[in-house]
C-alpha cells in the first residue's frame, strides 16, 4: 500500500513537469537573455530541493545524536543522496546557463564556489560512511559530518545578498526582483513538483536502508548458528 | 531627425545582423535543451540505481531467508 501511493505521488511529480514543460515552452524568451533564461525553471527548484535536503539532514543529524535512533541516520543518509543528485543538476543547468550568458563554463565566483563545496562535501559524507564497518560509530561520525557540511548552505543561499558576484541577485523571495506573475505561479508549481519527487525519492530510499539493516541483522543472526 | 530615422535603422540591420541573430537563438535554444536533458538524465541516473539497488536488496534478503530457513532442518 505504502509502495503504491509513494509509486503514485512520483507519478504526480512527473506528469506536473511534464505539464510544466510543455507551458515553459510556450512562453516567449526573456527580453535580453532570449531562451536560455527558460532554465531557470529548473536551475533554481533544482537548488532549492537539495537545500532542503540538506536541511533536513542536517536536522535528522542532530536527532541521531541526541536520541541515538538509527531511523533518524537513515533519513540523513536517503535525503543527503537525493539532495546530491538534485545538486548536480543545479551545477550542471548553471554552468551550461553560463557558458551563454557569460562566455565561461565557470566562474570562480561565491556562488558557484560554495554551491560546488556544498556538493563535494555531502559527497564525501557518502565516502565516509563506505569507509566505517561499525554502524553505530557509522552512525556517528556521519552525523557529526553532516552537520558540519550544513554550515556552506546558509553561505550558498546568502552568498548573492552578502558579496558582489558575477552570478546574478535574488529573483524570487526578494523585493528587488522583477518576475512576472504568471512566471512566478509555473517556477511554483516546478518547485512543488521537484520537492515532491525529492520526498518521494527519499522514502523510497528511506525503505531501502531499512531493508539494508534488516539484512544486516540476519546476516549477524546467521553468523551466530 | 525622424525622417531619418528609417534610414539609419535600415543602415543599422543588415542581413548578417539578422544571420547572427537567428544563429544565437538558434544556440540559445540547444543550449537550453542540453541543460534540460543532463538536469534530467542526472535524476534519471540515480533513479535507475535506486532500482538496481532494490533488487540487489530483494535478492539478499531472499537468500538469507532461504539460507536462515535451511539451517535448523540441519
Amino acid at each position: 500500500m505504502r509502495d503504491k501511493i509513494l509509486y503514485l505521488l512520483g507519478a504526480a511529480a512527473i506528469l506536473i513537469v511534464a505539464r510544466n514543460i510543455y507551458v515553459i515552452a510556450g512562453l516567449p524568451g526573456e527580453e535580453a537573455q532570449g531562451a536560455i533564461f527558460k532554465i531557470i525553471f529548473f536551475h533554481v527548484p533544482l537548488a532549492i530541493t537539495a537545500l532542503t535536503c540538506g536541511t533536513v539532514a542536517c536536522v535528522a543529524s542532530i536527532l541521531y545524536l541526541v536520541k541515538k535512533e538509527m531511523k533518524y541516520d537513515a533519513l540523513a543518509v536517503s535525503v543527503t543522496e537525493v539532495g546530491l543528485a538534485f545538486l548536480a543538476g543545479n551545477l550542471i543547468t548553471g554552468s551550461i546557463w553560463a557558458r551563454i550568458i557569460w562566455g565561461v563554463w565557470w566562474a570562480w565566483d561565491v556562488r558557484l564556489t560554495s554551491a560546488l563545496v556544498c556538493w563535494i562535501l555531502y559527497a564525501s559524507y557518502l565516502m565516509i560512511r563506505h569507509a566505517v564497518e561499525e554502524p553505530t560509530q557509522r552512525a556517528k561520525l556521519a552525523a557529526v559530518v553532516s552537520i558540519f557540511a550544513f554550515i556552506d548552505v546558509p553561505i550558498v543561499i546568502l552568498s548573492i545578498r552578502l558579496f558582489r558576484t558575477q552570478h546574478p541577485g535574488p529573483v524570487f523571495f526578494s523585493s528587488s526582483g522583477s518576475f512576472p506573475h504568471d512566471w512566478s505561479m509555473i517556477m511554483m508549481w516546478n518547485l512543488f513538483a521537484m520537492m515532491m519527487l525529492g520526498a518521494v525519492m527519499t522514502m523510497i530510499r528511506l525503505r531501502q536502508e531499512e531493508v539494508q539493516r534488516e539484512i544486516d541483522s540476519l546476516r549477524r543472526l546467521a553468523h551466530a548458528f | 531627425m525622424h525622417a531619418l530615422l528609417p534610414f539609419v535603422l535600415a543602415q543599422a540591420v543588415t542581413p548578417d545582423d539578422l544571420v547572427r541573430e537567428a544563429a544565437r537563438l538558434q544556440r540559445n535554444y540547444e543550449h537550453l535543451s542540453y541543460g534540460l536533458i543532463v538536469a534530467w538524465f542526472v535524476l534519471v541516473v540515480y533513479v535507475l540505481m535506486m532500482v538496481s539497488r532494490e533488487r540487489r536488496l530483494k535478492r539478499e534478503i531472499a537468500s538469507l531467508k532461504a539460507m536462515l530457513e535451511e539451517r535448523p532442518k540441519k
